[in-house]
């Protein structure tokens, strides 16, 4: 079980709903992920457009919706946009991400550490996306964050781990859950990031912009629970030279 | 009374709570935020928070989102 502040969760895969052709295959895809913790975003209304029904159909599958930060640059824009959220979804949980530059969507790690220490004051539940930065993640953890999300590689990107050697570090150090954030491009590369150890994965590009998104949601789901398994049976060494798995005897040596 | 409601200007005949607001404005309230002013009126004081002349006020609302 993954549990995250009060609250404890079967599937280790998250999920983002942007990028979705619609609500509908959204909806398929959370369920065909099997997963419990999808993230939701905030932006201004348009008064000439219609308001989405997205909530109706969320609610009814029993899942913790998790609003983000997104579109915040700073942290007072952040706290005020993760004031909106819990207003708008009564929850006080928040995925935390403050990413100033447009074109690599980085997490800007002082505004984001500044934001959480009054979020968390304010009883937020914070799950921080921020960099691979083993120092940052211990000092969101003592500022009460709730997990913290460090990135594999830029949201979007589908790159996979390119930070592997900081997440092994920030895993190895840390005492809340690791959640690796963006970047994961395929199902192999949530099983690597469950076998490094993380507390779960979140997915969204990979999956909302495949060719079949509910087939990519279960096989995500198969890879994420593979990684675990295999986390928890305990990965052999790797070993510069081979080591043979057959008995090396002479048997043949009078041919 | 004259308020800009996301950044358009509307006329009110009268005065008004930000939840008369919403409702005249045929507006679902689950997902939904306010803010006046920059501050958020939270969803249990919209009945009793009126709406003052001149006031900014913006009004979010969840969407989908990584």
């Amino acid at each position: 079980m993954l549990h995250i502040a009060n609250k404890s969760f079967s599937s280790r895969l998250l999920l983002g709903s942007g990028k979705f052709a619609s609500p509908g295959l959204m909806q398929q895809a959370i369920q065909a992920s099997g997963c419990q913790l999808v993230t939701l975003a905030l932006k201004r209304l348009q008064l000439d457009q219609p308001q989405d029904d997205l909530l109706s159909p969320m609610r009814q599958m029993n899942i913790q919706l998790l609003p983000n930060t997104s579109g915040a640059k700073t942290a007072k824009e952040a706290i005020f946009a993760a004031q909106l959220a819990r207003d708008a979804l009564q929850t006080n949980w928040l995925k935390l991400e403050i990413h100033p530059d447009p074109r690599y969507l980085m997490p800007d790690p002082i505004e984001t550490l500044l934001a959480a220490e009054q979020l968390v004051k304010l009883g937020f539940v914070v799950l921080p996306y921020c960099s691979a930065d083993p120092v940052l993640c211990k000092r969101l953890e003592q500022a009460g964050c709730a997990a913290v999300m460090p990135l594999g590689a830029a949201i979007g990107s589908n790159q996979g781990l390119q930070t592997r050697a900081m997440l092994e570090i920030i895993i190895e150090q840390a005492t809340v859950p690791v959640i690796i954030d963006a970047g994961l491009g395929a199902p192999s590369h949530a099983a690597a990031a469950m076998e490094l150890g993380a507390s779960a994965v979140l997915v969204n590009t990979a999956i909302a912009a495949s060719q079949y998104p509910v087939a990519m949601a279960g096989a995500f789901a198969q890879a994420v629970n593979a990684g675990r398994m295999a986390y928890n049976a305990g990965l052999a060494t790797a070993q510069p030279h081979a080591t043979a798995s057959s008995p090396l005897t002479d048997f043949l040596a009078a041919l | 009374m004259h308020i800009m409601l996301n950044d358009t200007p509307l006329q009110l005949a009268t005065n008004c709570t930000v939840a008369e607001l919403v409702q005249q404005q045929q507006l679902k309230t689950e997902g939904l935020a306010v803010a006046i002013d920059n501050v958020v009126i939270a969803k249990q004081h919209w009945g009793k928070h009126q709406v003052q002349n001149n006031a900014q006020v913006q009004l979010f609302q969840i969407v989908t989102g990584g």
